[in-house]
């Protein structure tokens, strides 16, 4: 009886505490560090380009799709704009980290290996800007914004594209680094 | 109402005109730069948001006739063609704006024409940015010197104002050298390293960054003056140079005013008077000499005595007259110290005499006649004495006496030649030849013939007749001895290195350049004392 009493007195506490929260982190509105991740994929598509015949796998990646219509863009509100850059990160990592399984050259794992912690950094950037996070859909049905990809040349330059597309007008545009500016 | 409506559309058509005539500039002078440097078949370029791509076709074709599709994410669009004439290169090409250009994605782009696909290419379109040169330039001179403050304003794009790179470049008006400076993002930039006071031409243009987006350099924009700040003095450095130069004229002063006399001495030399020699020259007797010496006579009498014996004529000299009468002369003086020589050299060959001072018999005679002579002097003998002074003295001392024994002696000398010769044909003298180039013996030594002397060459010589107190010497040579003499004055001549030279007469023509008359005059002596 006492340790229930105990358990539940503690449960109590924890949950008003809440310790498994972080500290709000600084938002980072300096697009200098966006770039500095897309400059990584940068080398990586740049060295994955030459790889065709050796870095083809058999299985198709699920990569979101990169395609910007600024007009559109410019059109959709946040709240839409960071569900899409937050699902892409997603798939994206997933695909990314599939890579990882597999026996690959080292070269391509550092690369892979670089790509992965970016995908980390990069959400986050995307935390320090309130941005909301990605909750993935109840439904397993794919998704119109996806596309398949056969080879990991593709895939890196999904992944490049995305980050200096949507993932970068994401962060130009956030609420948090234009308050204070009429 | 009606009418403020078409109002209304027509300035809106006019605005519409302005905008595309406006951007159709730009768009031809963008065409027109890529038809040159792109070498692909399909040009494509994003001007602001849409994707322009264009080919260059014959002029004769239609644009109904190509077909122009493009693909990305499993769609195909088509796009509808137009054509252009650019009147600057008078070409035609065909274009097609893409309505709404997808980024950051894959474009496959194909033209066709009659259903056969012509060109194709696949690209991404952010990768593709014609930008606008940027806007607003202006160029103001900083209030510092040799700078340059220049500004401008971004082309206006949406989302790439943080990737934009800039280019500036100036030069100084009418050079073609101009210098470039790279700047990122900023639209700011002081040119630094300006010469002061000149006019410059600045230019700038833009391009993405390359990071998020990828492009070509835009057009320069038109050039804008500005003109540096003349140069001014710092007055810190201008009293610095002052402080300067007058501690160092300080020193100057210094070392000069510590050395002046010795300075002066240097450039200003002192010139010598012989006032310190003669005390009381100048001061008391106010120059005059004479009045000088005779009040300092004693005291002066023995650097006078040093003055005069300094300018007694030497004892031997180089005779080099070359006229036809002087030379003979000459010569003729110059064979008597030899025939003294050579006498004095037989003298002593045939007498063998260590004593010097022994007499034989002739000199003896000699004296007799010099002091007859003296007591008459020939007017002629007396006229002839200045030349023949110095070959005298050497025939004739008979003692070391002092100088003004040497002075009697001279004149003492010249009398007995003279009679010698007035004689002529006295048998007491005779003529001995002599081989000139040697010494030789005379058989008769100690006398002089009178006769050899008048033996002339076959050109003549003037006639001066007897009173010469010399001797005509032809081919022979004359040996006369002087024997109490000679060995004395061989002692007496040895102060001054006496030498002989003995010349031919071929070594005598090339000494003496006239002395071609001389020719046939046999071999001739010479004799020069060497100071």
């Amino acid at each position: 009886m006492q340790i229930t009493r105990l358990f539940a007195f503690l449960l109590m506490v924890l949950e008003w505490t809440r310790p498994g929260l972080s500290s709000p982190l600084r938002p980072i509105c300096d697009l200098r560090v966006v770039d500095h991740f897309i400059k990584e994929a940068w080398d990586a598509e740049a060295a994955l380009r030459a790889c065709k015949d050796a870095c083809s796998i058999a299985t198709n990646f699920t990569v979101p799709l990169t395609r910007v219509d600024f007009d559109v863009w410019a059109a959709m509100n946040i709240e839409e704009q960071a569900q899409e850059v937050q699902s892409g990160i997603h798939v994206l990592n997933d695909a990314i980290s599939s890579l990882q399984a597999s026996n690959q050259t080292d070269v391509l794992q550092s690369h892979i290996d670089a790509s992965i912690n970016n995908i980390a950094s990069i959400r986050q950037v995307l935390r320090s800007l309130s941005i909301p996070e990605y909750v993935p859909p109840t439904n397993v049905g794919e998704d119109k914004e996806m596309q398949k990809v056969s080879s990991i040349s593709e895939l890196f330059q999904v992944h490049i594209n995305f980050l200096r597309g949507k993932v970068r007008l994401l962060v130009a545009s956030a609420p948090v680094c234009h308050q204070g500016v009429s | 109402m009606a009418k403020m409506r078409s109002d209304r559309l027509k300035i809106v058509f006019v605005l519409c005109l302005a905008f595309v005539s406006i951007g159709g500039q730009h768009f031809e002078s963008k065409v027109a730069q890529l038809l040159r440097d792109e070498s692909e078949d399909i040009k494509c370029f994003v001007e602001v948001k849409d994707l322009t791509c264009f080919w260059e076709e014959e002029r004769n074709s239609l644009p109904d006739q190509y077909t122009f599709t493009y693909s990305y994410e499993n769609k195909i669009k088509d796009c509808v063609v137009s054509s252009l004439s650019l009147l600057a290169s008078n070409k035609t090409v065909f274009f097609c704006k893409l309505p709404k250009t997808p980024f950051f994605t894959t474009l496959d782009v194909k033209v066709s024409r009659d259903r056969r696909m012509l060109y194709s290419r696949s690209l991404n379109a952010e990768n593709f940015m014609f930008l606008d040169p940027p806007r607003n330039l202006t160029v103001l001179s900083s209030g510092k010197e040799g700078q340059l403050n220049v500004s401008w304003l971004p082309p206006l794009l949406k989302y790439m104002d943080d990737s934009m790179i800039y280019e500036v470049r100036y030069a100084e008006e009418g050079s073609n050298m101009g210098k470039v400076e790279v700047i990122k993002v900023s639209t700011m930039l002081v040119l630094l390293g300006l010469q002061s006071d000149t006019r410059y031409k600045v230019w700038v243009r833009v391009k993405p960054d390359g990071v998020a987006y990828k492009g070509y350099w835009s057009a320069w924009t038109e050039p804008v003056l500005g003109v540096t700040q003349p140069s001014e003095l710092d007055p810190l450095i201008m009293l610095l140079v002052l402080f300067i130069g007058l501690i160092l004229c300080l020193l100057s002063m210094t070392v000069i005013l510590s050395h002046q006399k010795f300075l002066l001495k240097k450039l200003w030399p002192d010139i010598p008077t012989p006032e310190r020699k003669f005390p009381g020259l100048f001061t008391v007797y106010k120059g005059d000499f004479k009045e000088w010496m005779s009040q300092n006579n004693s005291s002066m009498w023995g650097r006078s005595v040093h003055v005069f014996t300094e300018e007694l004529p030497s004892p031997l000299e180089v005779l080099s007259e070359v006229s036809l009468s002087s030379h003979g002369t000459s010569q003729r003086e110059e064979r008597k110290p030899v025939e003294e020589d050579e006498e004095k050299e037989s003298e002593r060959s045939d007498s063998g005499l260590p004593d010097r001072w022994r007499e034989p018999p002739q000199a003896h005679w000699l004296m007799e006649q010099l002091r007859t002579l003296q007591e008459n002097p020939q007017p002629l003998s007396q006229s002839l004495l200045p030349q023949s002074h110095d070959t005298y003295v050497t025939l004739n001392q008979n003692s070391q006496g002092d100088g003004v024994r040497e002075v009697d002696d001279v004149f003492e000398e010249t009398l007995p030649l003279q009679t010698l010769f007035t004689t002529a044909g006295t048998p007491s003298l005779n003529t001995s030849h002599s081989d000139l180039g040697s010494l030789q013996q005379s058989s008769g030594s100690g006398r002089l013939s009178s006769q050899s002397s008048f033996e002339y060459p076959n050109h003549t010589w003037p006639p001066k007749g007897p009173g010469y107190a010399y001797m005509a010497v032809a081919d022979s040579g004359v040996s006369m001895d002087y024997s109490p003499m000679s060995s004395s004055r061989i002692v007496e001549l040895g102060r001054h290195r006496m030498y002989t030279n003995d010349y031919k007469n071929e070594i005598f023509l090339h000494k003496w350049p006239l002395s071609g008359e001389h020719t046939k005059s046999g071999s001739d002596f010479c004799m020069g004392p060497i100071w």
